[in-house]
């Protein structure tokens, strides 16, 4: 018998190795690549979806978005979205993991009911705050009430409804980071914590000096992943508020949404969603290259 | 006998294609129907599954009625449509047909057809089924769907009022609210005089604010029975009247609030004595919501309130049609079964057995229908009903209108700043539906 040559094994080493991955790619190709690539060749159109008709318009719908108040008040909305709940989420986050590394009773239930939100479907949860949020019958009005303060429009103001829909936002991503930041927290070796303390450092030091630090790649990866959440903000808004009242929730993609289906507008949508796109890449790109200098190694 | 096998082979013959006759499996042809709360109560005939029954037993044929969500309706046919995969009869929303017709997503009626419908129904109903020099795209819901002015009886009786005896203009609606509104302790509004829309989808606060946009003159498009170009109509004198009467009881006379939800949901919890918007959806929902507040006795139904006396008021006609769309498999059909869906005798039992009004003249000459006080009184507003703009590019119009309405009761511009901002993307969206 004789031997297989090491390239030939190689090779089919190599060819196992992308039989096995290869229903991922063409699912991920048909259902994720293909329709970016259509999406992006949309935009360079006019789409007449029914009529089969595409009228090629060059960079006309992407003009008409520099000039479009009601798009650029949607990417205000969104960026404002963004920038309150990636922060804040993160931050609540890595507090809750710091109190969740320390033993205490019914610890694992707590942490359970942290983490319930990120496992329930967000329109059933958003159907639910939204009667929390109900100015006469809403749970937040009777707390208010109880506690002598003026029950709020909530969802109903225009000023009110962005940060509403944060703070369900909020509730909701919560749990993710919650446990994300304790597999962070976990990943420290304790030795660090203990020369600390042998140096004197107090508990606020050592979060400031040690924790932290060692956890920026952690946080690299909460901000990356919920500011790709964060500016695909749809499904909340749309139950909650449906981009009202007086546009004051109208988010990207909401927006797109209704020049896709409201409007029929699919080629401008479609040129909402690459600039939508290209504005995740850029922002996930800026993260991803700033973080390569908190990059730690144990 | 040489004879014999012969007669075998016809007889065998026969037997075969008998059998193969009476084996043809039935066909089947669909239709989707909103379903939810739009479909709540007896507003739907399509949740008697032996609707079609006589029909189906006659033609080999079986009608699946399907219901699909009313918020994502008009998404699913369409991409329904773009698939090729449709149903064969729609039940659509008027207010969606413009952009349907901008997609020339639906078929024609035939015109013979047409004719006779227009001679055979009422003025109301003529109006929602003639888009233009008799032209049909299906026919209309059996059941008005009319807008007008809601009030609770008890309410008005316990501020003194007059029950039986509705706001009949702009003042007496304002002097009206001013006695129905109620306050805590803390002077907090715990009941308002008149529910307004101010939040949901801007299209849904524009059907609810037509009534006072109309008794003012303005209008939403110039000339509404014009498909392609045309002028908004909502930035004027009319149009800015209308909107500062919203403001006037939400900020002057602190009769409305913007706290409070949906008006129908309002005047049924009774957190508000009045309220204007789809009757039927009151008729439907309140047995079960509003139980001690029955028709006739409980809660009343008039035209809204014009301007000033003399004036006429306009009230939202809206309404479902029974349309066919292009890409149906079984166009014939389907046609057929809405011939036999909307005959006058099915429009008798039908809208009979479902509470519902006629649209043959000849069935409102019938009773229940002519003694019907319910009936009647829908009939009372339907004579001052319109039809929202058949323009293609209303969908834009509406939005822009409604965002317009949504931002001046918030305090986000001025009542002038939103309606002109309103009237330029209007007319964007009207041009661009005209190209």
């Amino acid at each position: 018998m004789g031997r297989v040559a090491p390239s030939r094994m190689h090779r089919r080493h190599y060819i196992h190795a992308y039989l096995f991955i290869a229903p991922v790619i063409v699912l991920f190709g048909l259902f994720r690549v293909w329709p970016s690539l259509q999406t992006l060749y949309y935009s360079f159109f006019k789409v007449e979806l029914l009529k089969g008709r595409l009228t090629f318009l060059g960079l006309q719908n992407f003009a008409g978005l520099v000039h479009d108040e009601i798009f650029r008040a949607a990417t205000l909305h969104t960026l404002t979205y963004a920038a309150a709940i990636v922060p804040i989420a993160a931050a609540l986050g890595m507090i809750l993991a710091v109190l969740f590394n320390e033993e205490f009773p019914l610890k694992e239930l707590f942490k359970a009911i942290y983490f319930a939100p990120m496992v329930t479907s967000t329109v059933a949860a958003a159907v639910v705050w939204w009667w929390l949020y109900n100015p006469q019958y809403g749970l937040f009005n009777v707390i208010l009430k109880l506690m002598h303060l003026p029950g709020q429009p909530w969802l109903l103001s225009s000023r009110m409804a962005l940060p509403s829909v944060i703070i369900f936002s909020i509730w909701k991503t919560l749990g993710y980071n919650l446990v994300i930041y304790l597999a962070g927290l976990q990943a420290i070796p304790h030795e660090y914590y203990e020369a600390a303390t042998l140096d004197g450092a107090g508990s606020l030091q050592r979060f400031l000096r040690i924790t932290l630090p060692l956890l920026a790649p952690t946080t690299t990866f909460v901000f990356i992943y919920n500011s790709i959440f964060a500016f695909q903000v749809f499904d909340q808004v749309y139950v909650l508020t449906g981009g009202g009242p007086a546009r004051a929730t109208n988010v990207v993609v909401l927006e797109l949404y209704n020049q896709a289906f409201q409007r029929y507008q699919f080629g401008y949508a479609s040129a909402e969603a690459m600039v939508l796109f290209l504005f995740i890449l850029g922002v996930t790109m800026l993260q991803y290259v700033y973080s390569r200098r908190f990059e730690v190694a144990y | 006998m040489k004879w014999r096998p012969v007669v075998w082979f016809l007889v065998t013959a026969l037997a075969l294609t008998a059998s193969i006759v009476s084996a043809q499996p039935r066909r089947t042809i669909t239709l989707w129907y909103p379903a939810g709360d739009i479909a709540a109560g007896p507003v739907s005939p399509f949740t008697d599954p032996n609707l079609f029954a006589p029909f189906e037993a006659t033609n080999n044929v079986k009608i699946e009625m399907v219901g699909v969500d009313y918020d994502t309706m008009v998404q699913k046919i369409f991409a329904a449509a773009a698939g090729r995969n449709i149903a064969d009869i729609l039940f659509i929303d008027t207010s969606w047909l413009p952009g349907f017709l901008k997609e020339d997503l639906l078929q024609q009626m035939d015109s013979a057809k047409a004719r006779k419908w227009l001679a055979d129904v009422v003025p109301d109903v003529v109006d929602l089924s003639d888009y233009g020099s008799r032209t049909m795209w299906g026919y209309p819901q059996m059941g008005y769907d009319i807008y007008g002015l809601t009030w609770n009886k008890a309410q008005f009786k316990e501020v003194g009022l007059d029950p039986e005896r509705p706001p009949a203009t702009w003042d007496e609606l304002r002097d009206y609210g001013k006695k129905l509104a109620k306050r805590d302790a803390q002077g907090n509004l715990v009941r308002v005089g008149l529910a307004i829309r101010h939040v949901g989808n801007p299209q849904g606060t524009v059907h609810k604010f037509t009534w006072a946009l109309w008794g003012a003159g303005a209008d939403i498009i110039d000339n509404p029975n014009l498909l392609h170009g045309g002028k908004p109509a909502f930035n004027n004198a009319g149009g800015l009247a209308a909107l500062k009467l919203y403001l006037d009881m939400l900020n002057v006379d602190k009769t409305t609030s913007l706290s409070f939800p949906d008006p129908r949901a309002a005047l049924l919890q009774g957190i508000a004595s009045m309220q204007i918007s789809e009757t039927v959806s009151i008729r439907a929902r309140q047995p079960k919501e509003a139980p001690n507040m029955p028709w006739g006795t409980g809660w009343g139904m008039a035209p809204p309130p014009v301007r000033k006396t003399g004036d006429r008021p306009g009230v939202l006609l809206g309404g479902w049609l029974f349309a066919v769309p292009k890409s149906a498999k079984n166009s014939e059909l389907a046609w057929k079964s809405m011939d036999w869906l909307n005959s006058e005798i099915n429009d008798y039992t039908i809208a009979r057995r479902f509470d519902l009004t006629p649209r043959y003249k000849a069935n409102w000459a019938k009773d229940p229908f002519r003694s019907d006080s319910y009936d009647q009184a829908l009939l009372k507003i339907a004579r001052y009903g319109r039809r929202l703009p058949i323009n293609l590019g209303l969908n834009g119009v509406l939005d822009s209108l409604g965002f317009a309405i949504q931002k001046a009761l918030h305090g986000e511009a001025t009542p002038e700043q939103a309606l002109a901002e309103a009237e330029r993307l209007a007319q964007k969206a009207i041009d661009e539906a005209a190209k």
